[in-house]
């Protein structure tokens, strides 16, 4: 239950897809938040969603995380129907195949940075002493074995980022979704959480990063530009992901 | 998620916010407290009063005649209606032991080598059998028809030098008269023999009927008999039965004792029937003095003593009523503290949403966290109640009783009560969507 197909055996090579997705929001009119959006995202693969606020950038990373179902269209996540299920299942392959990272860290203030880390596990049922040494493990490939008995608030940002992460990636998840991660960061630290992100990629996870700064974004291998809750267009970097803009042109995006 | 965690992440939460936490659970503590301190001082209480009847008391049951319907306990109303004729039948029925009246006798005064001490309703005429062997300290029972006394300590005890076995004692009885005795038995204990004399300790002599009331001492204390009971009420309708009592020996009392065969309860059954069969036929005096206004109420110290437990209960409930109003005030205080709770860790119930928590496993935490509260709470405030129960009891000198089926009631309320003031909150946690949760500023 804690280890997903992530390794790609038996599933296919998409860890989302999203047909012809639709979501609308009833505030005295509708609203659509996203208007017939189709996106696959391939396992492995590095994605960055870009858009203007409003333009459906949190409605997507809810839709792909499991939080929220859409009105129209399919949502797969892991070869799983994310609207077939009812909301308890939802949840399970929440805490299965999605980790979250989110801009202001989200940490859990009274549990120490090894429990942060094993806190998604401790809701799989796994034992204690299995947590632990897996959280221990990833604490220390974010480079924080020495501080696994210290609270949130004795992180700093960059730390507790890492934390997150490592708690993102606990129950080796089919996807990482990180909501602006640098966003609450300075521009040193932003490039060290950066580099750790393009580590675990290179190590075979499958990330999306949804941000609204062009440098985050060029990281990935590709950006999705999302605009009035439409995909306004795809654009495809080059494999160096260190930040050297692409030819394919950034002629159109606000 | 394992319950075991679930408590742990929970103890984690409430020791994160200490005082908080303390005067919640102190809302419990003060309820479960008094509860608990009133219940321990409500069955000392009960075991102070029942517990001085002696094993020898079982066998005996008392007697008096009053209209029906009276309140107010052992001898309320009680008219003189039990002939000397009537006693003598009763003693020799085969399914008792033994019958004798008993007769409170009004006095004025003790007098012991010279000494006086004004004392009213001290001298209580009965059958030898009333003073029983057992709550002898030194001394004997007095016989029937000696002009004997046995007394209790606080009589003994009342003159500057001790009363003790062998010593004479005058009695100036109300009317004026003055009449000696020779002290044959001392008591264990100044509290009254029988439910007739109440419990409270007061200083008592016991003499027999023989002389001191029946026809040869009625002529000598004629206000004896004119004085009825302990309350001294009724004495004009006294008068006029003594009169009708003429016919028989003379001397009517106001009450009797009859003992069974044995403590066991169908010989005491057994006793009271014949007994009353007896004094309700034809053949007693007593029936014609009945008539249609009396009847003879024939009843066991324990059997006297439940209508005084029985107030003793009423009170004991009102008063744990009003203590488990402060319960109610600590659970609501523990149903606010967890709505703030769950208001105020929106984010982090969304976040815990967010990896995979399930809504059963958001209600199961906060619940515990108000049943721990609640547990925690019981616990202390048992121990606190015990300790003041302790301390009342001593204080009030009464014998220490625990009702501990109480302590198991007490965790039982206190998980109750974190449960029902938990439950709403929970769930109120257990719905927070996640989405908006984890926008939760």
């Amino acid at each position: 239950m804690a280890t997903p197909a992530s390794e790609g055996e038996s599933s296919t090579g998409t860890a989302v897809a999203l047909e012809n997705v639709r979501k609308t929001y009833q505030l005295g009119e509708p609203v659509h938040a996203l208007d017939g959006v189709s996106l696959e995202i391939p396992r492995g693969s590095y994605t960055a969603i870009m858009g203007p606020s409003g333009s459906g950038k949190s409605t997507l990373m809810n839709l792909v995380g499991c939080l929220d179902t859409p009105t129209e269209g399919t949502v797969v996540v892991d070869d799983q129907d994310v609207a077939a299920l009812d909301s308890r299942e939802r949840t399970t392959l929440r805490g299965t195949t999605v980790g979250f990272v989110f801009q202001t860290f989200n940490l859990m203030p009274r549990l120490t940075a090894l429990e942060n880390v094993a806190l998604p596990q401790l809701f799989q049922d796994v034992s204690r002493t299995e947590r632990h040494d897996r959280a221990r493990e990833l604490l220390e490939r974010v480079g924080l074995a020495d501080r696994e008995d210290h609270l949130p608030n004795e992180l700093s940002g960059g730390q507790r980022q890492r934390v997150a992460l490592a708690r993102a990636l606990v129950n080796d998840p089919a996807i990482v979704l990180a909501d602006e991660p640098s966003g609450n960061l300075d521009t040193e630290t932003e490039a060290d959480i950066l580099d750790l992100f393009a580590e675990f990629h290179d190590a075979g996870t499958t990330m999306v990063v949804v941000t609204h700064e062009r440098h985050v974004a060029e990281r990935a291998d590709r950006i999705v530009h999302l605009l009035d809750g439409k995909i306004e267009r795809i654009e495809t970097l080059d494999d160096a992901g260190d930040g050297t803009p692409s030819p394919a042109g950034s002629e159109a995006s606000s | 998620m394992r319950p075991g965690e679930s408590l742990r992440l929970s103890w984690r939460s409430i020791r994160g916010h200490k005082l908080r936490s303390s005067l919640t659970t102190l809302g419990i503590i003060i309820g479960i407290a008094a509860v608990i301190t009133f219940v321990t001082l409500g069955a000392s209480l009960q075991a102070g009063v029942i517990g001085d009847i002696s094993p020898d008391d079982q066998r005996n049951s008392y007697g008096w005649a009053a209209e029906p319907g009276t309140e107010g306990g052992p001898l309320a109303g009680a008219q003189p209606v039990f002939s000397q004729n009537d006693l003598e039948t009763l003693d020799d029925d085969e399914d008792i032991e033994a019958a004798y009246g008993y007769m409170p006798l009004s006095t004025q005064a003790l007098v012991y080598e010279g000494e006086i001490t004004p004392q009213s309703d001290a001298l209580v005429a009965a059958g030898p059998p009333y003073i029983r062997e057992n709550t002898l300290e030194e001394g004997r029972q007095f016989e029937q028809g000696e002009r004997e006394a046995v007394i209790n300590p606080a009589v003994a005890g009342q003159f500057e030098e001790d009363v003790s076995v062998g010593d004479e004692l005058t009695i100036a009885l109300q009317g004026g008269q003055q009449t000696t005795v020779t002290v044959v038995g001392i008591t264990d204990t100044s509290e009254g023999l029988s439910p007739f004399e109440g419990f409270e300790p007061s200083p008592r002599v016991y003499v027999p009927t023989d002389p001191f009331y029946t026809e040869d001492a009625a002529g000598a204390f004629p206000g004896a008999i004119g004085d009825g009971g302990p309350g001294g009420d009724g004495s004009g309708d006294d008068a006029n039965t003594t009169d009708t009592a003429g016919m028989s020996d003379g001397a009517l009392f106001l009450a009797i004792v009859v003992e069974a065969e044995s403590a066991d309860e169908a010989a005491v059954d057994r006793a009271q029937e014949s007994a009353i069969a007896y004094l309700e036929s034809d053949e007693s005096d007593a029936s014609e003095l009945l008539g249609d206004d009396l009847e003879i109420t024939l009843q066991t110290s324990a059997e006297l003593l439940q209508q005084l437990q029985d107030v003793l209960d009423l009170l004991q409930n009102f008063i744990v009523g009003i203590a488990a109003i402060s319960l109610v005030v600590g659970s609501i205080g523990i149903a606010n503290i967890m709505l703030v709770s769950v208001t105020e860790r929106t984010r982090e119930i969304g976040i815990m949403k967010a990896i995979g928590a399930q809504n059963r496993e958001i209600l199961g935490l906060f619940l515990a966290e108000a049943v721990i509260l609640g547990v925690v709470g019981a616990i202390l405030g048992t121990v606190l109640g015990l300790v003041a129960g302790y301390l009342g009891a001593w204080y009030i000198d009464l014998p220490l009783v625990y009702p501990y089926e109480y302590v198991a009631l007490a965790v039982a309320v206190g998980i109750l009560v974190g449960i029902a003031s938990g439950l709403y909150p929970a769930w109120k946690a257990a719905r927070t969507d996640p989405i908006d949760a984890l926008r939760y500023e």
